[in-house]
């Protein structure tokens, strides 16, 4: 193949994916008109996503004016916020569900997504898009969840980066002290501490929401420009314009979202749901309180990883990361409703793990002993 | 076993607790609330220190001043109910028990912890998070946190106590959404209007 032939091949890709006549307001806004069929409700749940993750900025920067990211202060400032700053217990509350609301809207997005077949030709730039915001949601999630500095926190953080180094066992050659190398960089010293604490800091307050900015926006353009994916094998029965229609009910969906956070925010304390000692300030000398675990959206690969060997579950974790990016060319001819099969293995398999991970978890480790 | 004989045990451990030097916590407390609520719990419920009494940490034994060591010995001495102790090895809660109750009746106790929430004042809630000091201890939830608790009945208590907001949010939202609905729509009418306009008039 020639240079000259590659070219215009790469510029023929470039242009189906972003059409320049249809780069105007009318097409990608007036124009636009959304399929109604019986998966219609899998379009909502992106919009629903970016509402949360506008609620995650919102008090994430409220947050800061309190938040003190050194190991002396950060659980006193985290506690002074929840005790004496006026709202601040729910300004915190509705940061923490935001983010699980967030990461369970991103998850159900791309099964449903996945399900309709929307990472179609032209839509591989969404998807792929889409595949990086789901990583950084979880990087989201992972950097954040060390900043309060508590007990469950530094805990979990030092299980989840001895993870990372406990793949350089695997790799080849000079590969094999990558992971070791990822490791001591993102730890930044001897063991989780000062140096950890900020940069976790800084690329969650930093690094990913430019990170996100970037991919949330190729991918909003990418949507907005290609329009919503036809999702069903047949015809759908009728289309219903994007202004103002489909952004009415986006927004009804936004408020509705809007008051259930606040609900849960004012009414139920997210930390609720474990034992108070894990969220006691860290302690190097003290004991380490039982039940250390990292946040429910990574049970369905924490659980696997304490049954399993590590090996198993990282040749699978790498297979299933490979399959997600290579999606729109791996299920090019796959139907819709095989696809929508896998989706829902996958939703049970998520559920599954999230729910009743815990107990699986005796059930096998019981039977082992 | 006659009331006489069940005496003298508790009686021995008092006075091997008031002149011990070393602190001693009550472990049997624990095991009892951990067993009966599922949750896991550390000394912190009731004590300065997660870790117990023993110690140089922050409200150990180890790092007590000599005011500090007068307010211990004074609680130690405290032995019926009534006295204001204010021991620098126990939180709000653990000097609300031993104020109530008396260094006696809580080594009685000891021996069959289960009583200990039925002996606390039923309507006593240090948190303020609608839960009673009493039934936090059955629960397993910190009785100085108000973030802790049981999550049903955080909720429904939170949902009660915050239910003039709560009400005033859901109008709030939905008068915004009716707004907004109405705005949008109009936007979209003079976008038509002006797109007819342009129509008739001919223009490209």
């Amino acid at each position: 193949m020639s240079l000259y032939s590659a070219i215009k091949r790469a510029k023929d890709y470039a242009a189906e994916r972003f059409p320049i006549e249809k780069l105007n307001f009318h097409s990608m806004v007036e124009k636009k008109e959304v399929p109604v069929h019986r998966l219609s409700w899998g379009y909502y749940l992106g919009g629903a996503a970016l509402f949360f993750l506008l609620v995650q900025i919102v008090t994430g920067l409220m947050l800061l004016f309190y938040y003190q990211p050194t190991v002396s202060d950060a659980h006193a400032s985290v506690e002074y916020i929840s005790d004496y700053v006026v709202g601040g217990a729910l300004v915190r509350n509705m940061h923490s569900w935001s983010s699980s609301m967030m990461i369970a809207c991103v998850i159900a997005h791309l099964l449903t997504a996945f399900a309709m077949k929307a990472f179609e030709k032209p839509r591989e730039i969404t998807w792929l898009t889409g595949v990086g915001l789901l990583f950084l949601t979880f990087g989201f999630g992972f950097t954040g969840y060390l900043l309060p500095w508590n007990q469950i926190a530094v805990n979990a953080t030092k299980i989840g980066l001895q993870s990372i180094e406990q793949v350089g066992q695997y790799l080849p050659g000079q590969m094999a002290q990558w992971p070791r190398a990822i490791r001591e960089t993102i730890q930044g010293e001897a063991a989780v501490g000062q140096a950890t604490l900020s940069r976790f800091y800084a690329i969650h307050v930093i690094v990913l929401p430019f990170a996100l900015a970037a991919l949330l926006g190729l991918h909003l353009f990418s949507v907005q420009l290609h329009g919503m994916s036809r999702g069903v094998e047949d015809p759908p029965r009728r289309q219903e314009k994007f202004f103002p229609m489909f952004l009415i009910k986006d927004l009804s969906v936004w408020g509705v979202a809007f008051f259930l956070l606040f609900l849960m925010a004012l009414c139920l304390p997210f930390e609720s749901f474990s034992p108070y000692p894990l969220f006691e300030a860290f302690d190097p000398n003290g004991s380490t309180p039982d039940g250390i675990k990292p946040e429910w959206y990574f049970y369905f690969v924490y659980y696997p990883l304490e049954l399993l060997p590590f090996g198993v579950i990282l040749v699978g974790s790498g297979l299933a990361m490979l399959m997600l990016l290579l999606t729109p060319w791996l299920f090019r001819s796959t139907s819709r409703k095989t696809l929508r099969i896998l989706a829902l293995v996958g939703a049970a398999y998520f559920l599954g793990m999230t729910l009743f991970g815990e107990d699986i978890y005796h059930i096998f480790k019981g039977g082992g002993q | 076993m006659k009331p006489r004989e069940r005496r003298l045990p508790l009686l021995l451990a008092l006075a091997g607790f008031v002149w011990t030097a070393s602190a001693r916590a009550y472990p049997e407390f624990q095991t009892w609330i951990v067993k009966n609520s599922g949750r896991s719990v550390n000394c912190a419920m009731c004590h300065a220190h997660p870790d117990g009494p023993d110690g140089t940490g922050y409200g150990q034994i180890g790092r007590l001043t000599s005011e500090e060591m007068e307010r211990l010995n004074f609680a130690r001495r405290a032995i019926e109910p009534g006295a204001e102790v204010q021991s620098p090895i126990l939180n709000k809660f653990g000097n609300l028990i031993v104020s109530r109750l008396g260094m006696k009746k809580v080594l009685e106790l000891k021996l069959d912890p289960s009583q200990l929430p039925d002996t606390l004042d039923p309507v006593s809630d240090l948190d303020r998070d609608g839960i009673p000091d009493a039934q936090e201890l059955r629960d397993g939830t910190h009785p100085l946190k108000k973030e802790d608790g049981r999550p049903w009945r955080l909720f429904v208590n939170n949902a009660q106590r915050n239910l003039s907001p709560l009400l005033l949010t859901a109008a709030a939202t939905a008068a915004g959404l009716y707004g907004l609905t109405r705005l949008l729509h109009g936007f979209a009418c003079a976008a038509r209007a002006e797109r007819r306009e342009t129509e008739d008039s001919g223009e490209p």
